[in-house]
């Protein structure tokens, strides 16, 4: 109940305070978003495994969303910037992909 | 000294290679590798572990702390929702704040394109209702000129030169008999496909598109058949008109046309047709039609009418004498040749051009005007 009133919470936010994203930060935000949603399927599975751990989550998804702007931007400073951004995107999506395989063995044991 | 050595040796990998079991046989057992043990197979890895070995780590301490005081479970349990509900507020701002970024960015740039588009579209439209004007205009200017110069004598005559300049200087409408030249680019054709028996499309051969030097070739042609006002696509070709290219486009008067071109030449039709046909040109894109598959085709025609064209803007050039004035009297006729009101700021179509079909439109038989 708690977390889904604060995940509405953080979506409303967003919505009606519109922060405006910065020039600089617009590249990444799309990587932090992934990153983000990799974070959230493996909360949820480790939720469905019975091993979830609220700080784990968290700590998680704040690294998750930080290290992965990191290595895009570390990447545009070296010039490879976008096959950069497709490797992390193409590692969180197979864990993605993994996770959301795990959840749905759970919830349709199938 | 050997043996030492060898001993050393043995004592240095022996540890390592204890790990190496450990590791292969802890995979092995628990297909997880334990944090901190670095996969032999980082695509392994990859493709099999999802989930974030945090997760694991802490289930086994909390398991091996699970003796805690009930009260401290308490504790730690409000504070773990907390942090909890923190983290899935990050998450939820996170989501709407690039929702919101996406969402701002896409119809930025179709609004601008959408402006752009409008702005075209107003632009060309405005120019349009302008030149139709403009058109307008230099037929009344031209009506009330040869009424008021045919009240003398004098002006009789200079009616007549203003009418012979203006034809050569293509600044009249013109209509009579002359000959159309039809050429187009080579056209993608169907063909039977020897290996599959299939219908493919053969894409044009680029030798096939027509060049501005094409057109060029062409128009000296009929000029030099004898041609006594050419036009292209409709484009009328006054002795400062060019045919150029810009890139891949054909400008005509620095109008783009499009294939099939069509031109249009006033005169003798049957002395008109075969010396054109018997022309260097002719023969040469005649045999380009075989060659590279381009059309090519011309014909007479009985009746052909083609407008003015836009007259040179004129900057600096004053016609000598009283001009200016409303009376458009110049001294000389050669002067009205780009413009008989010079007032008027130049307006590259401020002479000669009633409106289409025009009674008082010569035709091309009027003398002087060819080339």
């Amino acid at each position: 109940m708690i977390p889904a009133l604060a995940l509405a919470a953080g979506v409303a936010l967003g919505l009606l305070v519109e922060p405006t994203v910065p020039l600089w930060l617009q590249p990444y935000l799309p990587i932090a978003v992934v990153a983000a949603l990799d974070a959230v399927f493996g909360g949820i599975r480790a939720r469905l495994d019975g091993i979830f751990d609220p700080k784990v989550f968290v700590v998680s998804f704040v690294s998750n969303v930080l290290v992965a702007a990191l290595i895009v931007f570390l990447g545009d400073k070296l010039g490879v910037g976008g096959q950069l951004s497709t490797g992390v995107v193409v590692v969180l999506g197979i864990r993605i992909f993994g996770n959301a395989a795990a959840i749905r063995r759970h919830l349709f044991r199938a | 000294m050997k043996g030492e050595h060898a001993g050393r040796r043995e004592r240095a990998e022996s540890p390592l290679v204890q790990r190496a079991l450990d590791l292969t046989r802890g995979e092995r057992t628990r297909h997880r590798p334990r944090l901190g043990a670095m996969s032999t197979s980082l695509l392994n890895e990859l493709m099999t572990d999802h989930l974030d070995a945090g997760y694991a780590v802490a289930a086994q301490r909390r398991a091996e702390a699970g003796a805690d005081t009930e009260v401290a479970a308490g504790a730690g349990r409000r504070r773990a929702r907390a942090i909890l509900a923190v983290g899935l507020l990050l998450v939820g701002f996170l989501l709407a704040v690039a929702f919101r970024g996406t969402l701002r960015q896409a119809p930025e740039s179709e609004r601008a394109r959408q402006a752009l588009v409008r702005d075209v579209e107003t632009g060309s439209a405005s120019g349009d209702a302008l030149q139709a004007r403009a058109e307008a205009l230099a037929g009344q200017l031209v009506r009330e000129r040869d009424a008021a110069l045919s009240a003398s004598e004098t002006g009789d005559r200079v009616t007549g030169d203003l009418r012979r300049l203006e034809a050569a200087a293509a600044q009249r409408p013109m209509r009579g008999p002359g000959i159309q030249v039809i050429v187009g680019d080579a056209t993608p054709r169907d063909e039977l496909d020897a290996s599959t028996g299939e219908r493919v499309t053969v894409p044009a051969d680029d030798n096939g598109r027509l060049r501005d030097r094409d057109l060029q070739s062409l128009v000296n042609a009929l000029w030099a058949a004898g041609a006594e006002a050419v036009a292209v696509n409709g484009e009328r070709l006054a002795p400062t008109t060019t045919i150029r290219a810009a890139g891949e486009a054909i400008l005509v008067d620095l109008r783009p046309v499009q294939s099939p071109y069509t031109l249009d030449a006033l005169g003798d039709p049957d002395r008109l047709l075969p010396r054109f046909a018997g022309s260097d040109a002719a023969g040469r894109y005649q045999s380009y039609t075989g060659l590279y598959g381009i059309t090519f085709q011309a014909r007479k025609a009985a009746e052909l009418t083609l407008r003015a064209a836009t007259g040179p803007e004129l900057r600096y050039a004053q016609p000598s004498g009283p001009g200016g004035s409303a009376g458009p009297v110049p001294s000389r006729p050669s002067g009205s040749a780009g413009g008989s009101s010079p007032s008027a700021g130049g307006s590259p179509t401020a002479a000669g051009s009633p409106s289409a079909g025009g009674s008082r439109s010569p035709t091309a038989t009027s003398p002087g005007a060819a080339p």
